[in-house]
């Protein structure tokens, strides 16, 4: 009786609940449909959309800093090492007798790049957090100067020419060069480099700037990509050549060989529009040198051997003599050394065809390579004291400058920044994205592809699902956290999932990352930011009228003569704030023949102005072609009413996301 | 006796027999076979190698000959030791009685009974370990002076702790002396491929990934003398192996090496001195390495004649003292026992069941004239060569087409007339489900391909079948 009651009054609360549950999923149907636009879309949680906050992403929240040397430079007299460490905002200076620090000052702005003039009393300090160079006194290390340059310089060379002193500044963030004088301290030119100007040397009569780009472009989409080495007159700015590096990126050091003549540029070697069915012999990447002669003649050789691979090659110095060479190799921890006697021998029996041919050769570099010393992790900058005896080797992810004799090549000791941050798991997860251990005779790391957590800018054929697949275009690391799912049919629902067992399979060809190292490696690319695009000046300021017209337009509902613009065809509805995502498959209108689906993940546009190229397959070179040639019966927004300066408007506000 | 005491002695009895104690540092396994014991007749390779009585003993120092440690008790034939990379176990081919076929069995490195770890058909040799404790060996064992003219050749295997073996090779020739390197890779021994079955065997060294894909060239193919065996990585990267002119070295084998920085252009003698007789070679830490070498007719010792095993540095210019010399035994092949980094793992892209796999050619014309059609045709399990069909050559000379898996796959180019421009014997093969590229036929070695998109990537793969009747092309259109 008793249970008869029970069950009369529960199974009208039962049914009501289920009512309720059934009635609440429809309307959040109906809502996720209206409001996305996409009438076959499942369920998906509120959470999905709403409650997504900036403030409470990873790479919002604080983080342990570390001292990890930047750029390093040795005062001419061979008795002082200055180190940059961008991370603490500090300028170190060591003794390099005993190996210890003896001072270090406050340099904001994360100085990264480092020149001493030529009497050594005034360091010269690329800033790349706030977009400035910094002078210093090296008598008490106290800021004497300070001048606004383009965005994120990473390097600064100086140099005496007939009209003066003069500082050259790669603005890796901005595609420019700035010309200083430097007294005054004064901005003369900007000019257009590559694609992120990264490091620059003075040719060894002092007549000649090289620059080196750091990522590769490419004229179509199946076309090879090339970086550029920009040539300039340090006088005047003017560019007297830009040298083509074809299939080369990563380039990240360059340093002249004043005896013979040469400027030595580190890069890698990409294959990436090969379709990936291997990495052996180098089949998606190798690393390598160019050696840009004084009769403009560029030759690529190998740094690499038949099984045994060195990757992300970065600092490079040659000893003042010209009878060698050292290279970082960041990915291998490893610096190598070359006999350049041997090089110049190999060069000048070498037909043109050897010549074009040598960097594809993997057995080739035995016959220039006369060691590799092992180092700290991710080895990046490299100084040679005057007499060029002693080699500094700054072990970035370790907090330390590897201090090396070069008489035998043996370590003689440390200079010892920081304790390394072992127990920051952001720190662990860095090393797990820089060393190249995890893929197949060490052949590249992920930072090979993602410079910084960036994108390398290039497009790559994976075999997952067959050969000849269509291209994917690299997408930036940074800013993902919460953007879940990832790779562009949006199948990975975490980055452990994205770079586990099946990258191993794909790409790695090794075992797959251990699950620890795995859920470090998440974490610390989880702490990326976004990549800034706009001058740090502009950072927190108010929108200019341009990017203000282009911020409406993105927002539009409705075109100017009133008509809707269809909920689903806003750029707001699939690029949705704070994400800018809604991380959603959709379909805008590009699918290849050789595409599978014609729904991609939707990007999120952190840091778009950054991650060009752009749509799946990168065939879009740059964000006006999205709405120019790629753009098809207005699938990809309604962009048909859109006038050039409305065009140039939206992007504008796009790069200030 | 209380039952307390009976389950205290019980436990510490399981607990013994399940922990293993380790064989003392610097302690050797070391192959030792018999002086003057001839093969016994209609033996295999291994009987040759190995006579009865040859056995695997544990060495601990300061090797005396009569401090021995038998490790094949109750075996009547063993030999070719390798350790697992946690320095705690041994595997070697053994032989149970005269007509047992010859297994890999496994023993604790400190001694005990060994166990049989395979059960192949026709037997098992030349263990090797990969990652995760996979065991390499070849199998069927061929019979004495048929190792390279057997109509059964041995292939290469492997097999996980507790599941059963896998094939690797599908090579028309014996796939031996298998060793891992340390990216992973299984290195071994085989015939470089060749048109006429009869023609004389060129020996040389390959590599496959440990799942049987990508075989690969990798030393001696266009160099030295026919035959080489028992290649191993030494510590600073080189590979040695030994060279004869005959099959089995014997005491006429020397040991020759290269350079894993450009294999191809560094083959050379592996000592300063002179190493005739040399039976194995070893690494035994980065500079040195453990070698047993013939020592019949040195100065100072007998004209009898055994191998006895020594340690050479790798700058040496003199052999030195034997580190162990046994004049009852012939002492060939010596390996250490002790922890040393495992290989790096191989997460597979073996697809079990798949019928077929794919393979592009970036240039059937790299160092030929322009090609028309790629003729494909497989080895049946006669050796006979059966055409497969052609498949069009797009005008960059790239071609796509999918295969079928576990057979010997040939190439010929034809020009537009369907004269023949090249020819490829069958050599290599495909695993199912492996998506395999090469550069162009008679590729050069180590060559990284140029940064071109191929035009056959971009077109849908053509499709060649492959049964053991077939006795006409059956080429499909794509």
């Amino acid at each position: 009786m008793k249970l008869k009651r029970i069950i009369l009054v529960a199974m009208p609360l039962v049914l009501a609940g289920a009512g309720a549950a059934v009635g609440g999923r429809t309307l959040v149907l109906v809502h996720q449909r209206r409001m996305s636009g996409r009438p076959d879309l499942g369920f998906v949680s509120c959470n999905h959309c709403h409650r997504v906050s900036l403030d409470k992403l990873p790479w919002k929240q604080r983080r342990p800093h570390h001292d990890a040397p930047g750029g390093i430079v040795i005062s001419p007299d061979g008795k002082t090492l200055f180190i940059a460490m961008d991370d603490v905002d500090e300028v170190a200076e060591a003794d390099v007798t005993s190996l210890t620090v003896t001072r270090r000052a406050k340099v904001p702005g994360g100085p990264f790049g480092l020149a001493l003039d030529a009497t050594g009393q005034r360091l010269f300090v690329a800033c790349p957090h706030q977009d400035r160079v910094a002078v210093l006194d090296t008598r008490d290390l106290k800021e004497q100067a300070s001048i606004a340059v383009g965005v994120r310089p990473t390097d600064v060379a100086y140099c005496q020419t007939p009209v003066g002193e003069r500082l050259i500044v790669p603005n890796s963030g901005s595609d420019d060069i700035s010309v200083l004088s430097v007294s005054p301290l004064r901005e003369l030119v900007r000019t257009a480099g590559g694609r992120e100007p990264y490091a620059v040397a003075v040719s060894g009569d002092g007549r000649h700037v090289y620059v080196a780009n750091r990522m590769a472009v490419h004229d179509q989409m199946l076309s090879p990509p090339a970086s550029e080495v920009t040539v300039l007159d340090p006088a005047n700015g003017h560019v007297l050549d830009r040298k083509m590096l074809h299939s080369a990126h990563l380039a990240e050091g360059i340093t002249p060989v004043p005896t013979r003549g040469w400027m030595l540029n580190s890069l890698v070697r990409v294959r990436n529009l090969v379709p990936i069915t291997q990495v052996k012999d180098g089949w998606v990447m190798s690393t390598g040198l160019a050696i840009s002669q004084e009769d403009g003649e560029v030759t690529q050789i190998p740094l690499d051997e038949a099984n045994a691979y060195f990757s992300d090659p970065s600092g490079v110095v040659a000893s003042p003599d010209g009878k060698r060479a050292y290279v970082a190799s960041g990915g291998a921890d490893v610096v190598t050394v070359l006999d350049l006697e041997r090089l110049g021998a190999w060069l000048t029996q070498a037909d043109a065809t050897a010549r074009s041919d040598a960097i594809g050769n993997m057995a080739l570099s035995f016959r220039y390579v006369v060691a590799r010393i092992p180092t700290g992790c991710n080895p990046r900058h490299l100084a040679l004291s005057p007499d060029g005896r002693r080699l500094f080797v700054a072990e970035r992810l370790d907090d330390r400058v590897l201090v090396v004799d070069t008489t035998n090549l043996k370590p003689i000791g440390r200079i010892v920044l920081g304790a390394g941050g072992r127990n920051d798991p952001i720190r662990q997860g860095e090393r797990v994205f820089t060393r190249a251990r995890y893929t197949f005779q060490g052949q590249f790391s992920c930072r090979s592809c993602h410079p910084d957590g960036r994108v390398d800018g290039l497009s790559y054929d994976f075999d997952g699902s067959g050969i000849g697949d269509s291209l994917l275009d690299n997408r930036s690391l940074c800013g993902v956290a919460g953007t879940a799912p990832f790779k562009w049919n949006g199948k990975n629902p975490t980055l452990q999932f994205q770079d586990g067992p099946r990258f191993a399979r794909v790409l790695m060809r090794t075992d797959p990352i251990p699950p620890a190292q795995l859920d470090e490696l998440a974490t610390f690319i989880e702490h990326l930011p976004p990549t800034r695009t706009i001058p740090w000046s502009r950072v927190g300021q108010p929108l200019t009228p341009a990017e203000e017209r282009g911020r409406k337009l993105f927002f539009a509902t409705q075109r100017p003569d009133g008509t809707p613009i269809p909920l689903a065809l806003r750029c707001q509805t699939c690029h949705r704030p704070p994400l800018f995502t809604d991380r959603l498959l959709r379909s805008v209108g590009t699918k290849a023949a050789r595409d599978a689906s014609g729904r991609f993940d939707t990007p999120h546009l952190l840091g778009i102005g950054a991650s060009a190229p752009y749509l799946h397959d990168g065939r879009a070179k740059t964000l006006e072609e999205l709405w120019t040639t790629y753009q098809k019966d207005d699938l990809h927004g309604v962009s048909s009413y859109w006038s050039k300066e409305q065009l140039n408007d939206l992007v504008e506000y796009l790069k200030t996301l | 006796m209380s039952s307390r005491t009976s389950v205290l002695f019980g436990a510490a009895a399981f607990l013994l027999a399940g922990c293993h104690p380790e064989a003392p540092d610097g302690s050797l396994v070391l192959t030792q076979t018999p002086v003057g014991v001839p093969p016994p007749p209609a033996a295999t390779v291994l009987d040759v190698r190995y006579p009865p009585g040859s056995r695997v003993v544990l060495l601990v120092p300061p090797f005396r000959t009569d401090k021995v440690r038998e490790l094949s008790g109750g075996l009547v034939a063993a030999g070719d030791p390798c350790v697992s990379w946690d320095g705690r176990w041994v595997y070697f081919a053994g032989k149970s009685s005269e007509e047992a076929d010859w297994q890999i069995y496994k023993v604790n490195a400190s001694g005990g009974r060994p166990q049989p770890v395979t059960r192949m058909p026709g037997g098992a040799m030349d263990p090797a370990l990969a990652a995760h404790e996979e065991l390499v060996f070849s199998s069927p064992v061929p019979k004495a002076g048929r190792l390279w003219t057997t109509p059964t050749p041995a292939a290469l295997y492997g097999q996980m702790p507790g599941q059963a073996p896998r094939r690797l090779t599908f090579g028309p020739d014996s796939a031996v002396g298998a060793t891992v390197l340390r990216d992973g890779r299984v290195l071994f021994v085989t015939a470089g491929a060749r048109d006429d079955p009869h023609a004389p065997r060129h020996l040389c060294l390959f590599t496959i990934n440990n799942d049987g894909t990508e075989v690969t060239a990798y030393a001696c193919q266009e160099d030295g003398v026919d035959f080489v065996r028992r290649p191993r990585e030494l510590g600073d990267g080189r590979i040695a192996f030994l060279a004869a002119r005959t099959e089995e070295p014997g005491p006429m084998g020397w040991a020759e090496c290269v350079r894993s920085a450009a294999p191809f252009a560094t083959r050379s003698n592996l000592f300063a001195f002179r190493s005739v007789g040399c039976r194995s070679v070893e690494p035994m830490s980065e500079n040195d390495v453990l070698t047993c070498v013939e020592t019949s007719g040195w100065v100072g010792r007998s004209m009898m004649g055994n191998a006895a095993v020594f340690r050479v540095a790798a700058d040496a210019t003199a052999i030195g003292a034997p580190l162990f010399d046994d004049p009852q035994w012939n002492s060939i092949e010596a390996t250490p026992v002790a922890a040393r980094d495992e290989p790096a793992g191989h997460t597979s892209a073996v697809m079990p069941g798949a019928s077929r796999g794919t393979v592009l050619c970036l240039n059937v014309n790299d160092s030929s004239e322009p090609a028309a059609e790629l003729r494909v045709f497989a080895l049946a399990g006669s050796g006979q060569q059966r055409t497969l069909g052609k498949v069009p050559v797009a005008s960059d000379g790239s071609v796509l087409v999918y295969l079928p898996v576990g057979v010997p796959l040939g190439f010929d180019t034809l020009d537009a007339q369907g004269h023949l421009l090249r020819h490829q014997p069958a050599f290599v093969w495909l695993q199912p489900g492996e998506n395999r590229a090469c550069v162009g036929c008679h590729e050069p070695r180590n060559h990284a391909p140029l940064n071109i998109r191929p035009l056959a990537a971009m077109l849908d793969p053509a499709h060649l079948e492959f049964t053991d009747q077939t006795t006409a092309p059956r080429a499909t259109a794509p």
